[in-house]
């Protein structure tokens, strides 16, 4: 660990990184546009630049080099000293984000980015107050550069961070600086739009508002947004992202550092793939069937009813009842279910529910992977199936003995984004002479389901999700359940007889008296602050 | 003893481009003698001959060799060809008269630095130049002084002629390695220096055309004749080139350490100014090094240099040393463009800002938008509404860019910084004169006229149109316009 003197305060920082990191992580707020650590260092903003401490070549003495040095391109090593808070570092932090404005449209008023932007951040920090340039502005144009993306090039302070991005990251190289001076700009090749499955996370990148996401585009001020800590349900791999969201729903995704799993990305599934949470044709009200058709009923009423169902033994089968727990439940969740179908019925067959996957796992040049498997908590049921023993199936050893006629009442969960009951699994369940649904959305199942009960979206519950590499990782809850709707953790855990409010810490921590898996989680580190 | 042209000594000749023509005088006899030496005595050897750089900086190219690591497979050599100094032609001329001096060259530097593949990046407006030096090296590779096992030594190089896509930058030596590996030409930061980490991440040299062509020479009549021409600190013959209303511009061969004076005057090089008019201003050393004041201004009465008075400056010895004293950057490319007496300064200024603020590649910000700023400055100065203070603020930016202060990634904003600054600052009193001279309010009006907000914007209370110069820590209190 090399310790370094920064404006006059020793700092212990980890080996091999620049000091403009070490800084950061110390907690200064050192202006920077092009530097990031997840790319290449091309020092070109010049507006992190340092003094150092050099060795005189006349008198041998250490004094202040009488040059600037880019503290993004040094690497620290003991015994350096360098610092920030001196009159030439201020004065060039000055003329860069002059310059930075010269030709800058000043449009923050319809600007996506005001509120985290760092051109307003450092001019309010360092800048000056006022232009000198009288000069007409030199206006570069706005460019529509892919589905998911804007380009705002009068906007832009030419960091390059997301050439850089579509360079190494994705390799996909579809941005390129063209032109020279002041007159570049960030472009595609014509036909070649900016189109790959990481592509909004140059969005993100962007440390001012030039790459805008169309998603996003006018739709919400981002001081009037709130943001929960949250893991991505889109695949396996529990990418960890910020939701940011108000009183309206959710706005946008972003990622939330993770040095185990997504780094600084998110793959536009999980940026995108929020929008169910606000679909129309959400259930709202759980029904029972009375007769032919399926009638509006009180949550009070679901507990009596689903007990008597489950713990009725069947004289001809032997094991009459199945608990389907999807893979897009938490831990949680999952255990209280389980634990629910087997306090009444202790033979009670536990099934992994409907596994989605979409084609291969895509791994990027340096080691981002997609996984092909697009739930969030295979794992995590696995596990709890695992300890819990007893009498399994798999999903279509289930479907089978379904088939058969085997299982008298079964609780089937679902919770996917997307459609997921094709016409097998509907036929099979449809032999279930007491099926309850807890779903988000309408389907097939409609039809044979003795009894409906809504779902809540991710983004409406709390718990933790085991990722495809065994990480536990908890999320929080960024919005209240939709009105006359329980949250799944809630109604299980009323289900189970238990008294007040469903809080998943606890749960969890029963579960790890059991499970020493579930006794830790895993929190990412928080970036530094003045980092971006 | 009459001095001897020998980088020119083919200018003229018929067929000078041909091998045979070259080998009459002796070519290739250099290069034969250094691979008979092994490379490490070839470096010491050139670096007795203290052999410094033509391409700007001076650097001594021996000493550039040795920075190579010792336990190197591969090693590039890149000549860089990418003559685009204003003003400068040297190589041109010497590529058009005798392009095997330079292939020579570079199988000297090559054997010496033990390189197997070498580069020449041209510059890409180069077009006749290219098919000359592509002509020439076809001969040289069939004569056998390319390719495997040459001249019977066992040594062998490979070399490519590589046209570049006319860009100022690409004349970096990062830069041009950049573009030679196909990229877009930015200059890389550095370190890691290219002598460790250069063309495709592999210890590289990069040279000069001009120094290359010296290298010949001084294997066949050795390091006392060289040491005999020339100053103390810069020895050997030089390219100069003169433009500009001159009665002989054009490239001429004379030992280091030319006056300016002689340059422009003297009867075998510049031959003196057309129709008997004065220098007002000549930039020495190509654009980038900066401007002196011609003999329109009074000779310094003590005999003193003293950059700051209003003094005749044409004394200035052009050697790696004595520029120095005139506050230009260095000696450059030694190409003199010469302002005569009745040209309009305003002129200059727009000429010299918008070559930069159009070669800028870009990369850093205070060249890439500077440059820019500077370049508007100059076409509202040369349309008649400039004001004093944008003196201030034109003098202010070349002072906060570049590579010295630690500013930026290459010299260019240095090369750019230099010309604009010595051009205000030494005839700062002309501009004020023509700005002085301008219709009343004119600033104020075109200001207006192009951008509304920084004049009618109420915060500024005008302030943006008349600024104090060169500083934000004072703003003054100027009446809001009535």
């Amino acid at each position: 660990m090399p310790k370094i003197i920064i404006d006059g305060q020793t700092v212990e920082c980890r080996s091999g990184i620049p000091v403009l990191q070490a800084a950061l992580e110390a907690g200064l707020a050192v202006p920077h546009y092009c530097y990031h650590p997840g790319l290449s260092v091309v020092a070109s903003c010049r507006l992190c630049l340092m003094e150092m401490k050099m060795r005189d070549p006349k008198t041998g003495q250490m004094d202040w080099a009488p040059k600037l040095f880019p503290s993004c391109q040094t690497p620290v090593r003991d015994g350096l000293e360098v610092r920030f808070c001196s009159d030439p570092v201020r004065d060039n932090q000055q003329h860069v984000m002059e310059y930075y404005l010269l030709n800058h449209p000043l449009d923050c008023p319809v600007c996506d980015k005001a509120g985290e932007c760092y051109l307003q951040d450092y001019t309010e920090a360092s800048g000056p107050a006022t232009s000198r340039m009288v000069e007409d502005k030199t206006k570069n144009p706005k460019k529509d550069i892919g589905p998911h993306t804007l380009l705002y090039q009068d906007r832009c302070v030419l960091c390059s961070r997301c050439v850089r991005f579509c360079d190494e990251i994705t390799g996909s190289g579809e941005l390129a600086v063209v032109g020279r001076g002041s007159r570049c700009e960030i472009d595609v090749l014509p036909g070649q739009p900016l189109q790959n499955p990481l592509q909004g996370n140059v969005v993100d990148l962007c440390p001012v508002g030039a790459l805008l996401d169309k998603d996003f585009l006018f739709k919400q001020r981002v001081w009037l947004l709130r943001s929960a800590r949250s893991v991505s349900p889109a695949d396996s791999r529990g990418q960890t992202i910020w939701i940011d969201y108000n009183e309206a729903g959710i706005h946008r995704i972003r990622p939330r550092y993770n040095e185990k799993v997504n780094e600084w990305w998110i793959t536009d599934e999980a940026r995108f793939g929020w929008k169910h949470v606000h679909r129309r044709d959400r259930l709202r009200q759980p029904r029972i069937r009375q007769g032919t058709a399926l009638q509006p009923a009180r949550w009070e009423e679901l507990p009596a009813l689903l007990r008597t169902w489950f713990s009725q033994p069947s004289p001809t089968v032997p094991n009459p009842i199945a608990a389907i727990l999807s893979p897009m439940l938490t831990c949680e969740e999952a255990w209280l279910l389980a634990k629910f179908a087997r306090s009444l019925a202790p033979q009670a067959t536990l099934v992994l529910g409907h596994v989605p996957t979409v084609g291969q796992d895509q791994t990027y040049p340096k080691g981002f992977t997609i996984k092909a498997e697009k739930c969030p908590n295979r794992r995590g049921v696995e596990t709890i199936l695992q300890h819990l023993g007893g009498p399994t199936a798999s999903f279509q050893e289930f479907l089978g003995q379904a088939v058969e006629g085997r299982f008298r009442a079964a609780y089937v969960t679902g919770g996917y984004p997307n459609a997921w009951v094709m016409d097998p699994i509907a036929t099979a369940l449809a032999k279930i002479p007491f099926l309850v649904v807890h779903d988000l959305f309408p389907s097939a199942l409609d039809a044979v389901a003795a009894v409906q009960i809504p779902g809540s979206a991710w983004a409406e519950r709390e718990g933790t999700f085991m990722n495809c590499d065994g990480l536990l990782q908890p999320f929080e809850r960024a919005l209240p359940p939709l009105e006359g709707v329980k949250a799944d953790g809630q109604f299980f855990s009323e289900l189970l007889g238990q008294p007040g409010l469903f809080r998943a810490r606890t749960v969890r921590e029963t579960m790890a008296a059991e499970l020493p898996q579930f006794s830790e989680v895993f929190i990412p580190r928080d970036l530094p602050k003045h980092a971006h | 003893m009459p001095f001897e042209r020998v980088l020119m000594r083919h200018v003229g000749v018929p067929n000078s481009t041909s091998l045979a023509v070259y080998k009459a005088d002796d070519g290739y006899a250099g290069a034969a003698r250094a691979l008979k030496m092994t490379p490490d005595d070839l470096v010491e050897f050139v670096k007795k001959a203290n052999l410094r750089g033509r391409g700007g900086a001076g650097f001594p190219a021996g000493v550039k060799w040795t920075f190579l690591p010792k336990d190197r497979t591969v090693t590039y050599l890149c000549v860089n060809a990418d003559e685009s100094e204003p003003p400068t032609f040297c190589n041109r001329v010497l590529i058009d008269s005798d392009p095997h001096m330079l292939l020579e060259g570079v199988l000297i530097a090559a054997y010496a630095t033990r390189t197997t593949v070498a580069y020449i990046y041209m510059r890409g407006e180069f077009c006749a130049q290219f098919h000359i030096l592509q002509r020439a090296l076809d001969e040289a590779y069939a004569a056998g002084y390319f390719g495997r096992n040459i001249l019977g030594s066992g040594y062998s190089l490979e070399c490519y002629i590589h046209r570049g896509a006319g860009a100022y930058v690409c004349g970096e030596e990062t830069g041009l390695i950049e573009s030679l590996e196909g990229k877009r030409g930015w200059p890389r930061i550095k370190p890691p220096f290219p002598a460790i980490e250069g063309l495709f991440r592999k210890p590289t040299v990069v040279n000069n055309v001009e120094t290359l062509a010296c290298l010949p020479h001084i294997l066949t009549r050795g390091v006392d004749w060289w040491l005999s021409i020339g100053t103390a600190n810069s020895k050997g013959p030089k390219m100069y080139c003169i433009s500009g209303p001159v009665n002989r511009p054009g490239c001429y061969e004379a030992p280091l350490g030319l006056s300016c004076r002689e340059l422009i005057y003297g009867a075998d090089f510049g031959g003196g100014m057309c129709d008997g008019k004065k220098v007002k201003a000549v930039f020495p050393g190509g654009l980038s090094m900066g401007a002196l004041r011609g003999d329109m201004f009074p000779k310094p009465p003590d005999g003193k240099v003293d950059p700051r008075q209003d003094h005749d400056e044409l004394d200035c010895i052009l050697d790696f040393d004595d520029v120095r004293k005139y506050d230009l950057l260095g000696l450059g490319t030694a190409a003199a463009v010469v302002i005569p007496e009745d040209a309009d300064l305003r002129d200059t200024l727009l000429n010299v800002t918008r070559f930069y603020s159009q070669e800028s590649c870009g990369q850093c910000t205070q060249c890439r938008e500077g440059t820019a700023w500077m370049q508007k400055i100059a076409e509202r100065i040369r349309a008649g509404a400039g004001r004093p203070v944008d003196l201030d603020i034109i003098v202010e930016a070349t002072r906060n860019m570049g590579m010295m202060p630690g500013l930026s990634i290459c010299g260019l904003p240095d090369g750019a910084a230099w010309p604009i600054r010595t051009l205000i600052q030494k005839f700062r009193r002309e501009f004020e004169q023509r700005i002085a001279a301008q219709a009343p309010g004119a600033a104020e009006s075109l200001i207006r006229r192009t951008n509304a907000a920084a004049y009618e914007l109420p915060v500024l209370h005008g302030r943006a149109v008349q600024p104090v110069g060169g500083t934000y820590a004072t703003p003054v209190d100027v009446a809001p316009p009535p």
